[in-house]
C-alpha cells in the first residue's frame, strides 16, 4: 500500500465518503471504530458483512487485534509517555518528544512533523541523536 | 454458538495446544471455548492465553485480587462469557462470590479491602470509565502499596484482558459450564447467566 500519513489521516477521520479504501477496508475501519465506542453495535448482521470479504481467520486476526488495542492505548494513555523518535526519524528527549507530539493525538501533518522538522538539527533529520535520559 | 465458531478441540493445530487446554482446565478462566475462538487465527491461541494466563493466574500481585478485576472490567465491557467465567484456581485460594460482587460494587467502603487492595480495584474502575483521573498522583499513591513491577503487572492484566473481553461481546458467547461447573450447552447457559451483565459499554 505504500502507508502515508495522508492515508493515515484519510482512514481515521473520512473513511466512510473516502474513495482511497476497498468496501473491505472500510468495513475493517468501522469494525475498529465500534468496537471502542459502541460495541453493542457488532452483532450477527455486522459479521455477515465481514464475511463477505473476509476469512473467519482473518476476522479473528481482525478482532483481536483492535481489542488489544483498544485495551492498551487507554492504559498507556494514563502512563504519560510519548514515542522515542519524531516523526522523522529522529531520536529524541521526551521532553522534546512532547512538545512535537503535543498533549492529544492528532493528525502529523497539522503540528508534530512541522514541529519535527523546525528542531532538527542541520544535516538532516536523521544525524544526530538526542541524549539518553 | 458464538457468531464465530470455535474449532472442534482436535481441528486444532496450534504449538503447546495440549498445554493451553489443561490451564483452562485448571483455571476456567478462560474455558477453552475463548482459545478455540482465537485458534481459527493460527498461532493466536498460544499468544494471547499465554499473555493472559500470565497477567492473570501469575506474577506478583495476588490472583484472587486479579480475578475480582477481571471481573469487575468483563462487567463494564458488557461481556456475558468473561463476566461469567470464575476462576477455579482463585476460588481454591478463598475468593468467594460475595467477595466478587463487593469487588465490583462499593469497594471503596468495604472494609473487607485493605486500602492497597483498594486502589487496584479504583485502578481497573477507572481505566475505562475515567482514565484521565489516573495520572501521576494516582500513580504515586499505588506506589504507596505496590511496587512499580506490581503496578505494570496489574495494567498489563487490566488492558489486556478487557481488550479481549470487548471483542467476546461482540461474539454473542456464554461459558462452557455453569455456576456449579457442570458442562452446559450455548442454550443452557444462555439461560442460566441472562443476556446482560453490569453497566456495559454502549448498551
Amino acid at each position: 500500500m505504500g502507508l502515508t500519513e495522508e492515508m493515515i489521516d484519510e482512514g481515521v477521520e473520512r473513511y466512510r465518503e473516502s474513495g482511497k479504501f476497498t468496501e473491505a477496508e472500510k468495513l475493517a475501519f468501522r469494525y475498529s471504530e465500534l468496537m471502542a465506542t459502541d460495541p453493542g453495535a457488532i452483532g450477527e448482521e455486522f459479521y455477515g458483512a465481514l464475511r463477505e470479504h473476509y476469512s473467519e481467520a482473518e476476522i479473528v486476526e481482525l478482532g483481536v487485534f483492535i481489542g488489544f488495542n483498544a485495551g492498551y492505548h487507554t492504559f498507556f494513555g494514563t502512563l504519560d509517555f510519548y514515542p522515542m523518535f519524531s516523526p522523522d526519524g529522529r531520536l529524541v528527549s521526551q521532553e522534546e518528544s512532547r512538545r512535537i507530539y503535543g498533549d492529544r493525538p492528532v493528525s502529523h501533518l497539522r503540528g508534530p512533523l512541522a514541529r519535527a522538522q523546525a528542531g532538527a538539527p542541520e544535516g538532516g533529520a536523521r544525524a544526530a541523536a538526542a541524549p539518553r535520559r | 454458538m458464538p457468531i464465530i465458531q470455535p474449532l472442534d478441540r482436535d481441528k486444532v493445530e496450534e504449538k503447546g495446544w495440549e498445554r493451553i487446554l489443561r490451564r483452562c482446565e485448571e483455571v476456567q478462566a478462560p474455558d477453552d471455548l475463548f482459545v478455540r475462538i482465537l485458534a481459527r487465527a493460527p498461532g493466536y491461541a498460544k499468544a494471547i492465553h499465554d499473555a493472559m494466563h500470565m497477567s492473570h493466574a501469575e506474577g506478583n500481585v495476588p490472583h484472587t485480587l486479579k480475578e475480582i478485576i477481571r471481573v469487575q472490567l468483563a462487567r463494564r465491557a458488557g461481556d456475558t462469557y468473561f463476566a461469567n467465567l470464575r476462576s477455579r484456581k482463585a476460588i481454591e485460594e478463598g475468593l468467594t462470590e460475595e467477595l466478587v460482587e463487593a469487588g465490583c460494587g462499593d469497594f471503596e467502603a468495604d472494609p473487607r479491602f485493605t486500602p492497597a487492595e483498594k486502589w487496584a480495584l479504583r485502578y481497573a474502575w477507572l481505566m475505562y470509565r475515567e482514565p484521565k483521573k489516573i495520572g501521576k498522583a494516582f500513580y504515586d499513591e499505588g506506589k504507596r502499596h505496590w511496587s512499580e513491577a506490581q503496578i505494570m503487572e496489574l495494567g498489563g492484566m487490566i488492558a489486556l484482558h478487557y481488550g479481549m473481553q470487548v471483542f467476546m461481546r461482540t461474539l454473542g458467547a456464554f461459558p462452557l459450564r455453569d455456576p456449579r461447573g457442570r458442562p452446559v450447552d450455548e442454550a443452557e447457559a444462555r439461560q442460566i447467566y441472562g443476556p446482560r451483565v453490569g453497566d456495559g459499554l454502549g448498551g
